[in-house]
């Protein structure tokens, strides 16, 4: 018998156009349980729209959304939101409200059996039941996402989508973010977060998309790296690099740049790292530390960003 | 249903914790309580002269010797009875005033706070989300009302002549305490949810709200100078207008809330 993945999200062609500026096109994924997935791309290209559209708060001027098989559209929304949590951009609280009585509106418009057990562990799993009784407006921005969060997560929805969860946090609140949506991970939640930190996203996602109006790349971080970038190494020698490039170059060494006693050579099939190694002490130099140059995702981001922006 | 209670209870707490917001509703209940104390109680002391001396009067005091709730009244009691009915209709202008106050920033005031996106994200629909917004603007505009009219109807009970109070208890008045005041509060309140889901300043949804006092002005003056008498049956009239015009706000409310230009256009 076949093993079938059941898609728990999935965007197919969407496309969203605000008079005659698209701002969404022609964007298609599929989301697995227990998958997070980066959307990154530049102010203004579509993140927050393609989220707005999966919550179902705009419609898609064209293709479709499904949540768990079923389309999303204006009839089935208001049903389907009980599976979905968003975490807006702005956490939006109720400034003259107290945390609990934020928490507490939100379990009653989700129509939660047991609201007020609800509220209590949101307030627990967030380490918030000292500040239950504190206006939102007394919070610290840190404090505020955290109760955002909370809300976005009191009906344990299958689908959260994050819009920049950790845009503007201290550190430590941006790796408690980051703790969480690993757990959510765990408990085989769907994630989708919008971000601008890539170093995030290269932490927390199975999988990142770079959007710019459309998707230009879709895949884990690993394989848009190897995808993009060949692999280099970083050697320092004991004296000047620029004497052995000649002999390193003549046993097939590609692209070999020097920089005093530093050399990067990329490497290939024909010269490998051990071989490339070799090939140096054999032609009399001393070595004192070979690297492995692993592109960043931020490389990933800014050459598929840049390719982009010269083909448009 | 539990999902308006939650939106009525949030509107209720919220506005518990800014009071501000019913200043003008509270100034507008005073200058109504104020107004006809003055006139039929006050002026008389200042001047020296009884309201039963002028000829101004005179029909209002037949007219309201006639009754039977009043026909033992003094002419002076008479002519306060008249004033004191007339000027309920002025009363209606207090919850007006509040329902304009809070539903003016009912819709704008989530959008300037940025709340409203993550309600929209609840299952809650459109029709649940006005219906909570406008029960909770109307049942604190209702209260303050219907407090005015116990402070009113106390104070020409201790003030004015024995007897008078009476008249606050016909049906007539009433119907444009707890009917006309009502309804008017209510039309007034979704004419404002419905400019506020379109408008970017709440004073735009104040100003457009305003323009349900200008019938109630209207009725108030036509009264006073005699050409119109708020019968009953007037009154029930009126509500069956107002009614008609209450339905049709709703239906206009649900059209205009549009979600997408909501979130989208507004900056």
């Amino acid at each position: 018998m076949p093993f079938v993945v059941a898609h728990v999200l999935s965007a197919h062609h969407l496309t969203r156009r605000f008079g005659d500026r698209v701002a969404v096109e022609d964007v298609s994924f599929d989301l697995v349980a227990g998958e997070i997935f980066a959307l990154l791309g530049p102010n203004g290209s579509g993140k927050t729209t393609t989220l707005r559209m999966l919550a179902g708060l705009i419609a898609p001027s064209a293709g479709s959304i499904s949540v768990q098989g079923e389309r999303l559209t204006q009839e089935s929304a208001p049903r389907l939101r009980r599976d979905i949590g968003f975490l807006t951009e702005a956490p939006g609280l109720w400034d003259r409200l107290t945390v609990r009585q934020n928490l507490m509106v939100f379990a009653r418009l989700h129509g939660l059996a047991q609201p007020h057990r609800a509220v209590d562990e949101a307030l627990e799993l967030f380490e918030m039941e000292s500040r239950a009784g504190d206006r939102a407006a007394h919070l610290s921005k840190g404090l505020k996402q955290r109760v955002a969060l909370a809300r976005a997560l009191l009906h344990d929805p299958r689908i959260v989508l994050l819009d920049e969860p950790t845009a503007g946090l201290d550190p430590g609140s941006a790796h408690d973010v980051r703790e969480l949506i690993l757990r959510l991970r765990d408990r085989q939640r769907v994630v989708l977060l919008s971000t601008h930190n890539l170093d995030e996203a290269q932490r927390v996602a199975n999988h990142v998309a770079i959007l710019r109006t459309r998707l230009i790349a879709v895949d884990t971080p690993a394989a848009l790296k190897a995808r993009l970038f060949e692999p280099r190494v970083r050697i320092v020698l004991t004296e000047p690099s620029q004497r052995f490039a000649t002999a390193i170059q003549a046993a097939g060494a590609e692209d070999v740049q020097c920089d005093g006693v530093e050399m990067s050579v990329r490497v290939n099939g024909r010269l490998d790292t051990p071989a490339l190694v070799r090939h140096l002490v054999q032609a009399g130099a001393g070595i004192e530390s070979v690297v492995r140059v692993e592109p960043s995702l931020e490389d990933v981001y800014l050459k598929l960003v840049h390719e982009r922006r010269g083909s448009s | 249903m539990s999902r308006v209670t939650a939106l009525v209870a949030k509107e209720l707490a919220d506005l518990r914790r800014n009071p501000g917001v019913f200043v003008p509703a509270a100034i507008t209940g005073f200058a109504s309580l104020l107004v006809p104390f003055f006139v039929g109680l006050i002026v008389p002391v200042i001047t020296g002269e009884r309201l039963s001396d002028s000829s101004d009067f005179q029909v209002a005091a037949e007219m309201y010797r006639l009754e039977p709730a009043t026909v033992r009244l003094s002419p002076e009691g008479a002519i306060q009875a008249w004033i004191f009915q007339q000027f309920l209709v002025m009363l209606i202008l207090t919850p007006v005033a509040a329902a304009m106050s809070v539903a003016a920033f009912s819709v704008i005031g989530e959008k300037q706070a940025r709340t409203l996106e993550p309600l929209l994200v609840t299952p809650i629909t459109t029709v649940e989300l006005l219906t909570g917004k406008v029960l909770g603007a109307a049942i604190p505009a209702l209260a303050l009302g219907f407090g005015v009219f116990a402070v009113y109807a106390i104070g020409v009970a201790v003030f004015a002549e024995a007897g008078v109070w009476r008249v606050l208890f016909l049906p007539r008045s009433l119907a444009v305490t707890f009917l006309l005041g009502p309804l008017a509060s209510l039309a007034s309140l979704q004419l404002a949810v419905c400019v506020s889901s379109r408008a970017n300043d709440p004073r735009s949804a104040q100003q457009i709200g305003v323009l349900i006092l200008l019938p109630i002005a209207g009725i108030l003056a036509a009264q006073l100078l005699g050409s119109l008498q708020l019968t009953l049956g007037i009154s029930v009239l009126i509500a069956v207008g107002l009614t008609m015009v209450n339905l049709a706000l709703i239906v206009l409310g649900v059209r205009v809330f549009d979600r997408e230009s909501i979130l989208t256009r507004w900056r």
